[in-house]
């Protein structure tokens, strides 16, 4: 019953959610940022990162250093933080902090059969997956020539199995059709993840439906301004949208038919919620939507931690890092690039 | 004496009109490196907006979603071609025009667009390394321009439709590497770098018009010691 978690929470989940929240506190801060948006090199950048969290992690990183060795050990980070959880949690928490990683695991999935399609070598391909979607037979997959062999060969023993109902076909797999089954999985995980929120009730229940309906939001507008101009039907894409939040249904029935941005905004200024982030962009302009959907989403995340004896803590924490390795990645691409006027367009700050 | 000096007016008149020719070649030099260096400038800021708008894709999109080991290895034709011919000067001497065939690609016999011509062969080699190393950073334009040109001896049939839906079909079949939804900060990119590219082959002819003006000047003024 809603209200009651302080009695039971902390039998099985108050270990781990002192240890998130001792890993919250770990999160850069202003003054970090402050300091790397002032370094004139990678090499810079690894020197005050030394000093945080991440230092163990790039300190054996040999000169030059390159952006994407900055976002690989950033990762292993979070990775190890999330297996030393995931290793103390029992049920339901640990179900919970499965779910987390099953995006990773879709974008994996996708990678490597596009990669196969295009004939890459396969350990090539493994190396660019993201280590929280990895699963034991992911190699397997570059055998596969249609999806109904994806399903069978592999993805039967996974978790992602379920989700595979909708779009199993007999097709070949070319662009369109694995952008299609891109979406549609991860529609049929957002709704499972929800479902599985739903019951497990309470406080999570409450905080993690507000998170995965922005997170259902943002994604059918993704879906829409990126399938402007494409070859999408507007069926296929009200198909990909997903049957939860704010949106659902009648801001997708519009959203469906918008044929540009301005009709995007138009449709998403009728929600309160969304005026504050489409009021930040002039009409016609897109690139800094994107910044304004994860400012939205961070702001979210933070008030997640100020209740207690729930497990969104746990999603808040994941994804807040990610965006803390999302700012890391742009602050060494500007560096990089010589570009450090630019830093300030998509770094989002946390607390 | 008066033939002394028409004579001597005669030749005044005509180192007059060297001169001028002279003055003109150079005039015509400078213009040109001017205009050689004018966009060697604005290759650079081109190129430096493409790599940013490419990281801003990956930022928005995901390392999964934008990276070298994405793009396709299978043979296919080049999506943009680059013909070299000869354009005659004078009549004693020709020099290099090259000229760009964008977005004239061919797929299982079909032509969609361009010319009929024979592209020269084998421009550029793509190989795993060039390819791989593409996405991860601003290594070398080279390694961009590689995946662009590199194709095969063939000839391109007339065109069967609209060039602006045609163009715009290329410029997503091009994209589609990385997905069919992506980003519009992917498809900035991909314009930065089809502008950067047309610079590239207007900084290549403005440079043999350069050498061919400095040759000239050389000459004038050789014949001038002479």
């Amino acid at each position: 019953m809603y209200g009651f978690e302080a009695m039971t929470f902390n039998i099985h989940g108050g270990y781990l959610e002192a240890i998130v929240r001792g890993y919250r506190a770990g999160l850069l801060t202003a003054a970090d940022y402050n300091n790397l948006c002032q370094c004139e090199t990678l090499d810079d950048i690894k020197m005050h990162l030394s000093a945080t969290e991440y230092g163990p992690y790039l300190q054996n990183e040999p000169s030059p250093l390159h952006t994407t060795t900055i976002v690989e050990k950033c990762t292993l980070k979070l990775v190890d933080e999330y297996k030393h959880m995931l290793c103390q949690a029992t049920e339901p928490l640990s179900t919970f902090l499965e779910y987390i990683t099953y995006g990773h695991m879709i974008d994996n999935v996708v990678l490597i059969v596009t990669g196969t399609l295009h004939e890459r070598d396969v350990q090539e391909l493994l190396e660019k997956c993201h280590p929280l979607g990895m699963f034991d037979s992911i190699a397997t997959l570059a055998v596969a020539q249609n999806m109904r062999e994806l399903y069978r060969l592999v993805l039967v023993d996974t978790p992602l199995a379920p989700y595979f109902s909708e779009c199993i076909t007999s097709e070949d797999l070319d662009d369109m059709n694995i952008e299609i089954m891109r979406n549609t999985l991860y529609k049929a995980y957002l709704e499972d993840f929800y479902k599985f929120c739903q019951k497990l009730g309470g406080a999570t229940a409450e905080i993690m439906s507000d998170l995965l309906a922005f997170e259902a939001d943002r994604r059918a507008v993704n879906i829409t301004i990126n399938s402007i101009g494409t070859e999408l039907t507007r069926d296929d894409r009200r198909k990909l949208y997903s049957n939860f939040g704010l949106l659902y249904p009648y801001g997708h029935e519009e959203l469906a038919v918008c044929e540009d941005i301005d009709q995007v905004r138009g449709v998403m200024e009728k929600y309160p919620p969304y005026q504050s982030i489409f009021s930040k962009l002039s009409y016609g302009e897109s690139q800094m939507l994107d910044k304004a959907f994860y400012e939205e989403e961070v702001k979210r995340l933070c008030l997640a931690f100020e209740q207690q004896f729930h497990y969104g803590v746990f999603f808040a924490y994941m994804r807040l890092r990610e965006q803390e390795i999302r700012n890391l990645m742009w602050i060494s691409e500007c560096v990089a690039q010589n570009q450090k006027s630019r830093v300030h367009d998509s770094v989002v700050f946390i607390f | 004496m008066m033939e002394d000096q028409e004579e001597k007016g005669n030749a005044e008149n005509g180192i007059g009109r060297q001169k001028q020719v002279k003055d003109e070649y150079l005039l015509q030099f400078l213009d040109s490196l001017d205009g050689y260096l004018t966009l060697l400038d604005s290759l650079s800021s081109t190129l430096s907006q493409g790599w940013l708008e490419l990281a801003s894709a990956r930022h928005a999109m995901g390392a999964s979603r934008i990276n070298g080991a994405l793009l396709d290895l299978k043979v296919h034709a080049a999506a943009t071609s680059l013909k070299v011919s000869e354009q005659d000067v004078d009549s004693m001497e020709s020099q290099p025009c090259f000229t760009l065939c964008k977005w004239a690609s061919s797929d299982n016999g079909e032509r969609s667009s361009g010319e009929e011509k024979s592209l020269s062969p084998q421009l550029r080699h793509r190989n795993n390394s060039q390819l791989s190393g593409i996405i991860s950073s601003p290594v070398s334009f080279s390694h961009f321009f590689n995946f662009f040109l590199s194709c095969e001896e063939e000839k391109v049939s007339t065109r069967t439709g609209t060039p602006l839906i045609l163009v715009d079909q290329q410029r997503q079949k091009s994209l589609s590497v990385f997905g069919v939804l992506v980003s519009p900060k992917l498809r900035s990119a991909q314009l930065s770098f089809e502008r950067a590219l047309e610079t590239l082959v207007e900084i290549a002819n403005l440079h043999t018009t350069m050498l061919s003006m400095f040759e000239q000047v050389h000459k004038e003024l050789e014949n001038t010691n002479g």
